[in-house]
């Protein structure tokens, strides 16, 4: 679950994609996340296929929710994340199922990740995962380490929602992500209490955590911390693994001095998986089904985790990936921290809205 | 052929027989001095080294064809334009450097500028607020301005509910609003049609007659000047031909300037011959003659000089007078008919046109002219003057 | 036969008046009337994700079910009253200091000598070729804690810690104003050129200092354009979400934000459109007093 918020230059570069894959027969139109796949294979797939593919890209799972539920998206294939989104998808009757024949290389895929998504998508109809993540935090190891101490352990929410921490740490400037389902389940988890229960009690209490901490917060965004943690501008802040390991690389690359950690918080953290489904009025299924099964070969989708910085959902793709990447425990995390994440339950339609305008009032302290 | 009217002086009780011993009293301070008064716009000059005195009471025409110069020396004393160089005085002030909100004149503008979000006694009162005038007080000059205008009934109105001849009227209202000194009206009647102007003129100098107020006017209408002026000051590229009231300046003009531009005139270019007494005696090959005309200053024998003679104060003669002078044989070439009387067009012997003009009444009792009638022109000595320049 | 087609085909006066007629039908009424219908529907999980109002029971009974509990939320939710109030007050701070920076830009140009007028205009409408959203980040990049303007003030050494003004109500309304204050130059330029400087002169004729010149006749006069221009400011403003969005803090409320979200994240229809439509009848008071003052200064003409 990734949010790039008008990544421009992405953008215009799919446009130009739009662009070349006009005038062929058969066309397949994919919707996926901005800069979620790797350089070279929309290329290698058309060449391998003939098929023409028009790529665009969205920067969050609300856009693309708008955009089915509007209906005749016109898009043969998505990449919704699994909770809540596309689980409301099945429910709504948006997608069609799978023609599992057609998919010679459905058997590497990580039948654990599968059997985590049957819940919402019972015997695997729908959903084919792409690749997962966690929601944890990210800290400028140097400035966090000089304001809280050595003995301070920084894999504890308390970083973004003990007041007291928060105010230590204010002036160097902390953020959480501008979602209301994930810093409140974080706020949860915090306080020691069910990440499942999204009662109006529930919620409350968590709102109650997150207005404690609010004055001191610099700002709640869901991508902006990006930029500003490599720059140094900000020192702890909620995000996505890939972000924030995204963020780390920047630092790096720009050699300013800033060091970047990713930490999956002891008290619990959300595991998300990104998967793909084809919609219900798709015009070309055929073509979508090609391509999944293109992403299902280990090389093919090894590349792609090497390019994005996630893990992907196939078992055998594992030992192709970048040793780099296969062994950073931000990406690929060791056993001892998978028993930390829990997947985010599906609120109610209902809970949902009384989730997101409680979280509205919190934000803007009413 | 002419076709425009010239110009007939009317007699009008409120011109040259306006009584005005204290205006001519030398030894009193004129209510407005320009003195030596220049002003370039760019490599332009637009006045140049005016000198004029303007006195209390007097109703001043300011004449001349457009870019004379005439709206520039008004604004300069209203004080929108600074002279380049020269000062003006007001009552004996110097008010060169004065900004217009200081001076002790108003101005009705050519185009009226009425304030369009006021009404009409809004716009009256204005001045009046701008130096903090008692509302009672206001109130009472605003209605006796209405009164004076009487345009009592539009005092709610808003200037675009008004017709071109009662904003006119409002416009001078609001001018007169503060009792100035002095009144600047900048082509006052132009934008009105023709009855409607010259049923204003009168309305104009009843006015002035009764504030006693010193108007000062801008026109380039001759007629609108000679019916309303004691005075008028023609001017002419940046610079007065001559300052005369309306009739001294029709019977006497200074130059040949300012003989073209009021009424109609027949020149004759030629040079002195002899002068006895206070004649001059000046031969004209249009003419193919000498003429005798009344001069009274000393002239030398072979000047350069022009004859100006008006239309009207040819006669025709049936034969020729023995021992009269100026006596000239023509063939009628063309006949403007006006109503009230003619132009006649006579071709001399020598190619010169020369007109004259007769009351068609006359005209009628006598035996009628018309078109190749051979005439005699004649007229006296003191009915044309010289012009020197 | 040819005599008779003229009755048949509209006149070419009731064409000409047709026409905005149509396309305001077309393109504002019937989209509104849809957002009305929504908004009078209730939420459900599927595409399009609200009930149709007209539904069929059994054969051939229709019956209509209207929803008002979108409109009974936003009556009491206070929160949705706070974003109007806030929405509303961030508006009027925003159009009055667009007013009050473009008015003496708009004069000026309008005094300037008439040849400098239009390469003048073309400065302010020059950032138009730009596109907006990058002119907002191009904000971020001057705003932010090590951004432009903290990093000149430090070396200026007027200040020695950074300013927080990124993500602060102030970034809003510098975002705001800079992005409309040509909306607010434009219309005043346009009646402040066309003021007849005769009535300057005739009021300075009158005993009226050049201050008071202004603020009797200028000032008056130019209401017109004041009015356009900040309706076209305040209007916009009020549905603003990209520029509050970008440059604000969380503690930003405002409708096109609650907008967003009850449409994208709570995907909640109706709620959105009753948003929308309350938002209009907000915004269609103002502009029915422009239209009142604009007849009124049309017959002033």
């Amino acid at each position: 679950m990734r949010s790039d918020y008008f990544r421009l230059n992405r953008i215009a570069a799919a446009l130009l994609l739009v662009g070349a894959a006009q005038a062929s027969a058969e066309v397949l139109h994919v919707y996926n996340w901005s800069d979620y796949i790797a350089e070279e294979t929309v290329a290698r797939f058309e060449a391998q296929s003939g098929i023409k593919v028009v790529y665009d890209v969205y920067d969050s799972n609300e856009v693309l929710e708008a955009k089915l539920l509007a209906g005749s998206s016109g898009y043969d294939l998505i990449f919704p994340t699994a909770r809540p989104f596309a689980d409301r998808h099945i429910r709504a009757g948006i997608y069609q199922p799978l023609d599992r024949n057609t998919l010679t290389h459905y058997q590497n895929l990580d039948t654990a990740i599968l059997n985590s998504l049957a819940d919402i998508d019972p015997g695997n109809q729908y959903l084919v995962p792409y690749m997962w993540g966690t929601t944890g935090i990210g800290y400028n190891v140097a400035k966090v380490k000089a304001i809280l101490g050595e003995e301070m352990p920084l894999d504890s929410w308390r970083l973004v929602f003990d007041p007291q921490i928060v105010a230590q740490l204010a002036g160097c400037g902390v953020t959480l992500m501008d979602d209301a389902t994930e810093v409140l389940v974080a706020a949860r988890a915090y306080l020691g209490q069910p990440t499942d229960d999204f009662s109006n009690t529930a919620v409350a209490e968590a709102a109650a955590v997150v207005s404690q901490v609010r004055p001191q917060l610099r700002y709640f965004h869901s991508s902006q911390y990006i930029n500003d943690l490599a720059n140094g501008d900000t020192c702890v802040a909620q995000g996505y693994s890939g972000d924030i390991l995204q963020a780390r690389d920047r630092a790096l690359e720009a050699d300013n001095g800033v060091e970047i950690a990713y930490a999956v918080p002891s008290e619990g953290a959300v595991v998300w998986t990104d998967v793909m489904a084809i919609p219900a009025d798709a015009p070309n299924p055929s073509a979508a089904h090609q391509f999944i099964d293109y992403l299902l070969q280990p090389e093919v989708i090894a590349e792609i985790s090497n390019y994005v910085a996630y893990a992907n959902a196939n078992a055998v793709a594992t030992e192709l990936v970048d040793e780099e990447i296969r062994n950073d425990a931000g990406i690929y995390p060791p056993a001892e921290t998978r028993a930390k994440l829990r997947v985010l339950n599906t609120p109610t339609d209902k809970q949902t809205r009384a989730m997101n305008r409680a979280w509205t009032r919190v934000k803007t302290g009413q | 052929m002419t076709t425009s009217r010239p110009f007939k002086p009317r007699p009008f009780k409120l011109q040259s027989f306006k009584p005005q011993p204290s205006r001519q009293t030398p030894e009193r301070e004129p209510l407005v001095r320009i003195d030596n008064v220049s002003k370039r716009f760019g490599d332009f000059c637009a006045l140049d080294a005016i000198s004029l005195q303007i006195h209390q009471g007097e109703f001043f025409s300011l004449l001349g064809a457009s870019g004379c110069g005439k709206t520039t020396l008004l604004r300069i004393l209203a004080g929108f334009e600074t002279p380049s160089s020269g000062r003006v005085y007001i009552d004996g002030v110097d008010v060169t450097d004065l900004p217009p909100y200081l001076r002790p004149v108003n101005m009705m503008f050519q185009s009226y500028a009425l304030f369009p979000h006021m009404s009409v006694a809004d716009n009256i009162a204005f001045g009046l607020k701008q130096q903090r005038m008692p509302k009672a007080e206001r109130t009472e000059r605003v209605a006796e301005m209405l009164a004076l205008v009487q345009i009592e009934a539009l005092a709610t109105r808003r200037p675009h509910q008004l017709s071109g001849g009662q904003r006119q009227r409002v416009a001078l209202a609001r001018a007169l609003a503060k009792h100035p000194k002095i009144l600047l009206l900048d082509e006052p009647l132009g934008a009105l049609d023709k009855k409607l102007r010259e049923q204003t003129q009168f309305e104009l100098v009843n006015i002035q007659e009764r504030l006693d107020t010193t108007f000062i006017i801008v026109t380039h209408d001759q007629q609108e000047a000679m019916t309303m002026s004691s005075r008028i000051a023609l001017m002419n590229k940046g610079r007065i031909e001559q300052v005369d009231p309306p009739r001294h300046l029709y019977e006497f003009p200074a130059t040949r300037y300012a003989a073209d531009f009021i009424g109609l005139v027949n020149l004759f270019e030629g040079h002195v011959v002899d002068q006895v007494d206070d004649q001059l005696l000046v031969h004209s090959d249009a003419l193919q003659g000498a003429l005798w005309v009344h001069h009274s200053h000393p002239l030398v024998v072979g000047m350069p000089v022009t004859v100006a003679l008006r239309p009207e104060k040819i006669q025709v003669l049936s034969v020729l007078e023995a021992g009269q002078p100026n006596q000239f044989r023509g063939q009628i070439r063309e006949i403007a008919y006006l109503g009230d009387m003619s132009i006649y067009h006579v071709e001399l012997p020598s190619g010169k046109r020369v007109q004259f003009t007769q009351a068609n009444a006359q005209a009628l009792i006598e035996q009628p002219l018309t078109w190749n009638d051979e005439v005699i022109l004649g007229w006296q000595a003191n009915s044309c003057g010289v012009l020197l320049a | 036969m040819s005599r008779r087609w003229p009755s048949l085909l509209p006149s070419g006066r009731a064409l000409i008046i047709g026409v905005p007629w149509l396309w305001l039908g077309l393109f504002f009424l019937l989209p509104f009337l849809f957002v009305l219908k929504i908004s009078l529907s209730e939420p459900v999980l599927a595409q399009p994700p609200y009930l149709d109002l007209l539904r069929e029971i059994e054969d051939g009974l229709v019956t209509i079910v209207i929803n008002l509990g979108s409109y009974q939320l936003l009556g009491e939710d206070p929160l949705y009253r706070n974003a109007l109030f806030s929405s509303l007050e961030i508006a009027a701070v925003a159009t009055l200091c667009c007013l009050l920076l473009g008015y003496p830009m708009a004069y000026a140009i309008a005094r300037a000598p008439s040849h400098w007028r239009l390469p003048l205009l073309m400065l302010i409408i020059l950032p138009f070729w730009t596109s907006f959203l990058i002119r907002v980040y191009a904000w971020i990049g001057i705003l932010k804690g090590n951004g432009l303007l903290n990093n000149f003030l430090l070396w200026l050494g007027v200040i020695d810690q950074p300013l927080v003004i990124m993500h602060t109500p102030i970034a809003v309304y510098i975002g705001i104003v800079y992005s409309y204050l040509p909306f607010v130059v434009l219309p005043l330029y346009a009646t402040l050129v066309r003021l007849d400087l005769a009535l300057l002169e005739a009021a300075a004729d009158l005993g009226c200092p050049p201050w008071r010149q202004f603020l009797l006749i200028t000032l008056p006069l130019s209401l017109p354009g004041v009015l356009a221009g900040g309706m076209l400011v305040f209007i916009p403003v009020m549905g603003e979400f990209v520029i509050p969005d970008l440059l604000g803090g969380p503690d930003t409320l405002m409708l096109g934000k609650l907008l967003w979200i009850e449409f994208f994240n709570n995907k909640d229809w109706p709620v959105a459109s009753s948003l929308a439509a309350v938002l209009l009848l907000v915004l269609i008071v103002p502009f029915v007093l422009l239209r009142h003052f604009e007849r009124k200064a049309e017959q002033g003409r």
